[in-house]
């Protein structure tokens, strides 16, 4: 296409791809990439039989089994109050600690932050089992507790204990948004209330607060998001005194009938997703309303740490009190088991002592290639996944137009897919999609059902970060004579490759933890450690499966120090 | 004449056909076995017990790659017949202990006819139609803490059991373990239970009145009991006890001597298989002498065969139960525990029972 | 009677050295201004007045009550300070209305509701944004916002006021009319004021006195008439006004009178210096000053009209001679080439 430019003017390449082609690109490929598994998941739930059986018939039947199910509705009211207690839980807890660590001047705040992040790369069932080795009926504290002062006041499977580990295992993820909102007030709005007169706190409460207060409800969606795709914690915690979660009872379900019925898991798949998508709306409404607030104007003052003054120790043993418990219980509880041959009522720890399940563990077939793998699929797969999600994030950055709504739903959806369903989900788009079959029996695969599923949160990560470039340094690229396509790629691009390092490491935590997903795409050669554990658990040989979870979890806190040491900050 | 001509044209042509479907001699069949140089399993038997077979394997078949991938049941069903629909590459040899499950694959037209040259020296019951085999004999016992349940308590039948329990209810409530009919195999062995203990309800209203705890999986039930926090297991699969009990010595093993139920992993031939002779192969050396020797002596599994020595073998079980053993045939009857209705019925009685009622 | 007393003031950032020893006076009832280029240390000193930076030598006064000594290790924190802070940037509160804003001074002291009201109401009045009181920041133009800002810091009435760059983010003409009102209310009010400008136009229109800063410290300090017609130093003459700059060197310099030579002309002026004869010299005269229209003559130099700028009834000249540029105003526009243009030397400051 010949066009006059004026005099002075950059010829325009005449094969420059436009911008807005690039992004109906990336409407459509995102859109594929959830739609497939979930279409397959929806349509499967009018069918009276696998989909590829030639004996299926659409039918209600499946709609009218699961809402008849009292155990449905049961585990859906149990479900919204998981979620909620849990939200409840993390959102003070988290906004509250990133304000200690991002606004004051508790000591240790330094080394403390990737610590906090801790919980994110535990896996849930690994924590939920050390749960039990520490604080479960016959676990050490327990019975510590009650050689002590003769009672230990707690049960371990009781509903509220189940929310409450939920929450507290979740507040770094809280804590991320809002640490990221708080470092993005201007102080002057601070200042200015500290001038007229507002003690420090009163300033905490009347104008941060609320000035991140969209942020910090969009993280308390997301955690009541989390909430429903619970598995590992209800399985191990809930299950014992049959408290059912819609996750657990779509287990249940899965065999209810005798043949694996997923027409009954698509429905509840489908009830899940109707639940997400007003919560998404709602999100967006809040990411709104957080916008406004984006200091435009400050100027970058330093922001001066509030004093603390007396309460500096106090909140120091706050936060190490919420560490102790979301994270040294748990991890103790889990080490403490690989060492021992056996334990619980009437074990005297110290006599069985034993290196026995390390050994067992490298002998074990498979760990070091399963480890291998899932140190690839982390840093690897990680950083590709980053791509894929900078390059949707890119698309839809800045762009006035109602095609943004479709992404933020699309983006949202596989998440309301439980690993179980979405790993069987991906499975037969993978058998049934032809042209990417041959990719199956690859890593690929499994990469692609972990960037699928971890869409929104990923997404959400580099979004963040391209929110804090200002628009006049694209603006000034623009008018230099750079395309759209150039100036993201000259200037956007580099100014948020910080915040695209960080997103890799908290997408490597998260891919290296992850257990059910990849199941029905995981093959000899492919196995990774989350799946080596599922299997361990399924013989009872919990003893191997806490010595692998130590080593998981010492890989990836190597990796993050690793990470740390070579400058990714995880703020932008 | 005629007759008896017709009469002999038929019975040549038969045992042809099964000549024909028979392994025409073992080493044919391992040579266009190492032609094919792999074979696909699918399988519940966990990566650990399985590796002395596949070791083993391996030593006798160096040509031949097994890839195997364990995974549960359901996982196991479902990959295998969303691959089979799809027409791309599946299981060579699927070895399950869902044994419902299998015998429905097999009897839906999954699995190849084979006869296996072994077949003479299993047991009757664990031969379908040459389409499916069992192949370990594995006792379903309780399992107790030593330290903690007193041996004048310790049951030795089910009658024993359900004795403790309403006799002794407050020193064993929530100490009760057994599977989650529910989600696991633990709805075939009840069924069993049903036809031969006669007070079976009985039994599961005694755990619904001390509060026994469901679980998914033996391994969970073990865990459990060993750490104290339960006492007595119902109902675990005796290879999973016996190999735990070498490692934890406080865990104490009951074969019931009412009647002990024997269940067996069920393994076929994929009809769809691309290595269908790899997969007989691999099939026959599971079943052979030697293969069930390792299964006995290596892998924790007990052996079908009566020519294999050991503990863990059909003479060791008669030697502590004689003949009380009651394996679980492999036929038709195993589909009624996939019947939709009875389940459900089963399910519901099951829930009242589990409150006591 | 003394509202503000800053009394050698000195404050550093890691490494560097900020405030290397200042003090200031604030009569009450008086505004004075803290003018100078940008790293002058005038934003941080007024910082540290509000109690938002931390010295490490000097004290801070105001009335009886004293407000950072460092001597004595005594430091108020902000909030105890009672002082009004105007911020460059406003800093309203996104989430609350006008009338919130401005109110939230007064709930901090406990005021009673419906006189918060009131008093609110008067305020909001008195600077004509009565009928906004219930608009979010976000709704309101820049002047507006400053006003509410203004509002806000005023409605508690501290001791002293403090502004920072309270009109740099208006437009020009907007800040013309602002400075006009603002003097005229804070004279009104009987506030104490202390105001942070780069600007010296608007520091001469609304300050009685100013303390000009450079590199953290004082240059000059002094009315505006002081600093405009009696600049101590080059800086400070230069900082003030238009200039034009002559560079030469000194012929003579007997007292007050010394005459520089400027490529190849001389030219008599005031001494601000008292260097030897010989040494290099700057002539800083007011743009205003230059005279033309006369033929040759002493104190002054041919030079070429290069352009003329129509300025709104003048015009803003400029003439070369060489390497030597000189701007001047005239009320006509001029039909010459050359002109002697003409620096009276009582107008040109010899440094």
């Amino acid at each position: 296409m010949t066009v006059e430019s004026p005099a002075g003017a950059v010829p325009t390449l005449r094969v420059a791809i436009p911008f807005t082609f690039y992004r109906f690109v990336v409407i459509a490929v995102t859109a594929a990439v959830v739609l497939a598994p979930l279409s397959l998941v929806f349509y499967q739930s009018f069918l009276d039989a696998p989909f590829f059986q030639p004996a299926a018939r659409l039918s209600l039947y499946a709609y009218r089994f699961v809402f008849a199910d009292e155990d449905f509705w049961v585990a859906f009211g149990t479900t919204l109050l998981l979620a909620s207690g849990m939200t409840l839980i993390a959102v003070p807890l988290g906004a509250g600690l990133a304000f200690l660590m991002v606004r004051t001047d508790v000591p240790g705040r330094n080394w403390l932050e990737p610590i906090i992040l801790i919980p994110i790369f535990v896996s849930a069932v690994v924590l939920a089992f050390g749960y039990v080795v520490a604080l479960g009926p016959v676990g050490i504290l327990t019975t510590s507790m009650r050689e002590l002062i003769g009672v230990a006041p707690w049960n371990l499977y009781s509903f509220p204990f189940l929310v409450a580990i939920a929450g507290l295992t979740h507040v770094p993820h809280v804590y991320l948004y809002a640490a990221a909102a708080l470092r993005g007030l201007g102080s002057d709005v601070e200042e200015a209330a500290r001038t007229a007169g507002a003690k420090p706190w009163r300033v905490a409460l009347d104008v941060s607060l609320p000035m991140v207060l969209p942020a910090i409800l969009f993280a308390a969606v997301l955690v009541f998001f989390l909430g429903f795709e619970l598995f590992g914690l209800p399985l191990v915690l809930g299950d014992p005194q049959g408290v059912l979660v819609l996750s657990t009872y779509l287990f249940k379900l899965t065999n209810k009938l005798g043949v694996p019925s997923y027409q009954l898991m698509a429905v509840v798949v489908v009830a899940i997703v109707a639940i997400t998508a007003p919560l998404v709306f709602v999100q967006r409404l809040l990411l709104r309303e957080a916008q406004r607030y984006v200091s435009v104007r400050g100027k970058g003052v330093r922001l001066a740490a509030l004093r603390l003054g007396a309460w500096r120790w106090a909140a120091f043993a706050a936060i190490a009190l919420w560490f102790v418990f979301s994270v040294v219980l748990p991890l103790a509880g889990i080490t403490l088991r690989s060492f021992v041959e056996t334990w619980g009522e009437g074990i005297a720890l110290s006599e069985v002592l034993t290196l026995d399940h390390y050994r067992e563990l490298l002998d074990y077939p498979n760990v070091v290639r399963s480890m291998i793998n899932t140190l690839g699929i982390g840093v690897i797969g990680g950083a590709a996944a980053v791509v894929f999600y900078t390059a949707i994030a890119l698309a839809v950055h800045r762009w006035p137009s109602q095609w943004t709504r479709i992404i933020d739903y699309l983006v949202m959806l596989p998440r309301a897919m439980p690993g179980l369903v979405a790993g069987l989900a991906l499975l037969w788009v993978f058998l049934f999609f032809k042209p990417i079959t041959p990719l199956r029996q690859t890593l690929v695969s499994v990469w692609l059902a972990y960037t699928v599923v971890w869409l929104a949160y990923g997404m959400r990560l580099v979004s963040g970060t391209l929110l804090q470039v200002a628009p006049e340094l694209e603006e000034a690229g623009r008018t230099t004579g750079a395309s759209e396509t150039r100036v993201k790629f000259d200037v956007t691009l580099p100014l948020i490759r910080a915040g695209m390092l960080a997103s890799w490491l908290l997408i490597f935590l998260i891919f290296v933890r992850e257990y059910s997903t990849g199941i029905y795409l995981l093959g000899p050669g492919t196995e990774v450690i989350g799946s080596l554990v599922i299997s361990l658990w399924g013989t009872g040989a919990i003893d191997l499966v806490s010595a692998l979870s130590v080593v998981n979890v010492g890989m990836i806190g190597i990796g993050l120090l690793i990470a740390i040491r070579l400058g990714v900050r995880l703020h932008g | 004449m005629l007759r008896v001509c017709s009469i002999t044209l038929v019975a040549m042509i038969t045992s042809a056909a099964s000549a024909w479907a028979q392994g025409a001699g073992d080493a044919n069949l391992a040579e266009a076995a190492k032609k094919e140089g792999r074979v696909v399993v699918y399988s519940t038997t966990d990566a650990a017990s399985a590796n002395p077979l596949l070791k083993d394997f391996a030593a006798l078949y160096p040509g031949i790659t097994v890839d195997y991938t364990d995974m549960n049941s359901t996982e196991v069903y479902s990959r295998f017949i969303a691959e089979v629909a799809a027409g791309t590459g599946t299981a060579d040899v699927v070895w399950s202990a869902a044994m419902d499950l299998q015998l429905k694959l097999a009897a839906d037209g999954n699995a190849a006819i084979y006869a296996s040259s072994e077949i003479p020296s299993l047991p009757k019951w664990a031969v379908w139609e040459n389409k499916a085999y069992g192949t370990t004999y594995e006792p379903i016992t309780f399992v107790y803490n030593k330290r903690l349940v007193p041996p004048s308590d310790v049951p030795q039948d089910h009658a024993a059991l359900l004795t403790l329990l309403t006799t002794k209810p407050d020193a064993y409530r929530g100490k009760i373990t057994a599977y989650d009919p529910e989600k696991s195999v633990g709805y075939l062995f009840d069924n069993e239970d049903i036809k031969y203990f006669p007070q079976a309800w009985d039994l599961f209203r005694a755990f619904g009145k001390v509060g026994a705890r469901l679980y998914p999986a033996a391994g969970i039930m073990m865990e459990r009991v060993t750490s104290g926090e339960h006492t007595i297991a119902y109902g675990v699969f005796g290879s999973y006890a016996l190999a735990r009990s070498k490692k934890v010595p406080n865990l104490g093993i009951i074969m019931p001597k009412d009647y002990t139920l024997v269940m067996s992993r069920v393994a076929f031939v994929s009809a769809k298989a691309k290595n269908p002779n790899a997969a007989r192969l691999f099939l026959d050396y599971l079943l052979s002498k030697r293969g069930q020797n390792v299964i006995a002596n290596a892998a924790d599994l007990y052996s079908l065969r009566d020519d294999v020595t050991g503990e863990a073998t059909v003479a060791g079980v008669r030697a502590l139960i004689g003949d009380k053993a009651r394996p679980v045939a492999i036929d038709r009857e195993l589909l009624a525990n996939l019947d939709a209705s009875k389940r459900l019925e089963f399910i519901k009685k099951w829930q009242a029972a589990m409150k006591g009622q | 009677m003394v509202e503000l007393a800053v009394t050698d003031l000195a404050l550093r950032y890691g490494e560097s050295e900020i405030l290397k020893g200042v003090s200031v006076t604030l009569p009450a009832g008086k505004v004075v201004a803290l003018l100078g280029p940008s790293v002058s240390g005038k934003t941080t000193l007024l910082r540290a007045v509000a109690g938002l930076e931390t010295p490490y030598r000097g004290s801070i006064r105001i009335g009886d009550n004293v407000m950072f000594d460092a001597a004595r290790k005594i430091e108020l924190p902000a909030e105890a300070r009672g002082l009004g802070l105007v911020f460059q940037s406003y800093a309203l509160w996104p989430h609350r209305t006008v009338f919130e804003n401005v109110a939230y001074g007064l709930k901090l002291r406990r005021v009673s509701a419906p006189d918060i009201k009131s008093r609110v109401e008067r305020t909001l009045g008195q600077i004509g944004l009565a009928h906004l009181s219930d608009r979010y920041p976000h709704q309101l133009s820049g002047g507006q916002q400053q006003r509410v800002a203004l509002a806000r810091a005023l409605i508690y009435e501290p001791a002293v006021i403090l502004l920072d760059e309270p009109l740099s983010n208006l437009d020009a003409k907007l800040r013309e009319e602002a400075r006009a009102w603002l003097r005229a209310l804070i004279v009104s009010l009987k506030l104490s004021a202390l105001l942070v400008t780069h600007d010296q136009i608007e520091a001469m229109a609304i300050a009685d006195h100013i303390t000009l800063l450079n590199g953290g410290l004082i240059e000059q300090q002094g009315t505006p008439i002081d600093l405009y017609r009696e600049p101590a130093t080059l800086f400070a003459a230069e900082f003030m006004g238009n200039n034009n700059r002559l560079e030469g060197t000194l012929v003579e310099n007997p007292d007050n009178k010394a005459v520089i030579e400027v490529m190849g002309d001389r030219l008599q002026g005031i001494a601000r210096t008292s260097a030897p004869a010989g040494s290099k010299g700057t002539g800083i005269i007011r743009l205003e000053k230059v005279v033309l229209g006369g033929g040759p003559g002493p104190n002054r130099i041919l030079m070429t009209l290069k352009t003329q700028m129509y300025i709104g009834e003048r015009w803003e000249l400029l003439f070369t001679k060489g390497e030597l540029s000189v701007r001047a105003y005239t009320s006509a526009l001029l039909k010459h080439e050359r002109y002697h243009v003409e620096f009276p030397p009582q107008a040109l400051w010899i440094f």
